[in-house]
């Protein structure tokens, strides 16, 4: 029944009251007509019988039951593979991250430098903006481009890149403040 | 009987009585072979203390554990443990990174049920305090200074007593600066110290004899691994405490 969960209930209610109605309908039409030649007679002997039993829990009651039972039964935890994981993930959502824009939140502040994490291994560092600077506390949420995910590069005569430990982003704006909450409605 | 726990030489002229040495064995009373034979041998078992169970995939990819620096600055000995490369950047396989950590969480369970010393490296400053609480919580120890030259291999000396080293060595990041490798990892195999080092995708796990393929740079990772390993102690010494009290 798994292809169903995803269904909303009355929708599932609806096509499954249809469908027995339908079903009861057709196996007492059946039924009426006597048709022993009708290999489904056989058959439907057997789904009288279930019917008979159904029948008292037939059409809504049914589903309610059945859909009651589906949110008492606990998810199954899901195994997830590393595979599907990095597959599914936003890295890969990204695509080539030079360019995108992306929401990070600032974690450290020394005077006019923010220090912003986005998710990625390392952190950005950029400078305070002129306007709204004040605002830029820790805590803040923020929009960065990235220019680069991680500033290395190979040096003349080093057999290995050097790297810089750091992302390279530019500060586009503010999402959201400790400074300035959102207006609660009351 | 007598003479052969003397340890007397058979010369060419009778025989010569050296000094007494004792090599009979040491007589074990019964009521103690009894209870070590009933207790249960913790290396017995592939995983005593359960530490298999503290982690799943899941969480490593979560704390960002995956993510490894660029292709430019891979170390050769670090390409098996490397899924691969999205756009220059390097991805660990977590499958391995998840067999490495189990062994070695396994191992710091089985040495501080042992009662050994654990001490904590990590020489990047953005998580070096992170690194000290850890140790401070689970009762270990912790060196992210600036490290010495000779305090394992010149102890005695540098501390001015007889020094008990450290019986295993944590290191969440094996690299001193971005160019060097820490000296406690060529220390810590001078001295015969077992070691467990986080090796990122530029570090060099030769000498550490538990390398665990991984994040070494961000503060979630290395959170994470410090839970751990606090987890993996503390069941440890749990299990040693419950031990002595039923010895008494």
């Amino acid at each position: 029944m798994i292809p169903f969960r995803n269904i909303k209930p009355r929708y599932f209610t609806r096509s499954l009251l249809n469908g027995i109605e339908k079903s009861n309908h057709l196996i007492r039409v059946l039924n009426l007509c006597s048709y022993s030649n009708i290999p489904s007679y056989s058959d439907s002997g057997n789904e009288i019988d279930k019917d008979i039993s159904q029948e008292k829990l037939s059409g809504f009651a049914k589903a309610f039951e059945k859909q009651s039972q589906i949110l008492e039964n606990p998810e199954e935890e899901k195994s997830y593979t590393f595979a599907s994981l990095l597959r599914n993930s936003k890295l890969m959502d990204l695509g080539d991250p030079v360019g995108k824009t992306v929401i990070g939140k600032i974690f450290h502040v020394v005077e006019d430098d923010l220090y912003i994490d986005f998710g990625w291994k390392f952190h950005c560092v950029c400078t305070r903006p002129n306007l709204r600077g004040e605002e830029y506390v820790r805590g803040t949420r923020v929009r960065i481009q990235i220019n680069d995910l991680e500033l290395s590069s190979r040096f003349l005569g080093s057999s290995t890149d050097l790297t810089l430990l750091e992302a390279d982003c530019k500060l586009l704006g503010i999402i959201s403040t400790p400074t300035k909450p959102a207006v609660s409605v009351n | 009987m007598i003479l052969s726990n003397t340890g007397c030489r058979y010369t060419k002229y009778g025989f010569s009585l050296l000094r007494y040495t004792s090599t009979s064995p040491q007589v074990i009373p019964e009521n103690v072979i009894d209870v070590q034979q009933n207790q249960k041998n913790p290396l017995d078992y592939p995983d005593y203390f359960g530490v298999h169970n503290l982690f799943t995939v899941k969480d490593l990819f979560d704390a960002r554990v995956h993510y490894g620096h660029k292709i430019g600055s891979l170390n050769d000995n670090m390409r098996s443990y490397i899924y691969g490369s999205r756009l220059g950047h390097l991805i660990f396989d977590l499958d391995t990174t998840a067999e490495h950590l189990r062994k070695a969480l396994n191992f710091t369970a089985h040495i501080a049920y042992r009662g050994g010393i654990i001490c904590f490296f990590n020489r990047n400053s953005l998580n070096a305090h992170i690194v000290e609480k850890t140790a401070m919580e689970c009762g270990e120890y912790a060196h992210t200074r600036f490290w010495r030259g000779g305090i394992f291999t010149n102890a005695n000396q540098q501390f001015g007593a007889i020094t008990r080293l450290p019986d295993l060595c944590i290191f969440l990041n094996t690299q001193n600066n971005i160019l060097n490798q820490h000296t406690a990892v060529r220390d810590s195999a001078k001295m015969l110290i077992p070691t467990i080092g986080i090796v990122d995708s530029n570090c060099n796990p030769n000498l550490v004899s538990y390398p665990v393929p991984g994040n070494d740079d961000s503060p979630t990772a290395i959170e994470l691994y410090c839970k751990l390993f606090k987890s993996a102690i503390i069941r440890g010494k749990e299990e040693r405490r419950k031990f002595l009290q039923e010895t008494e």
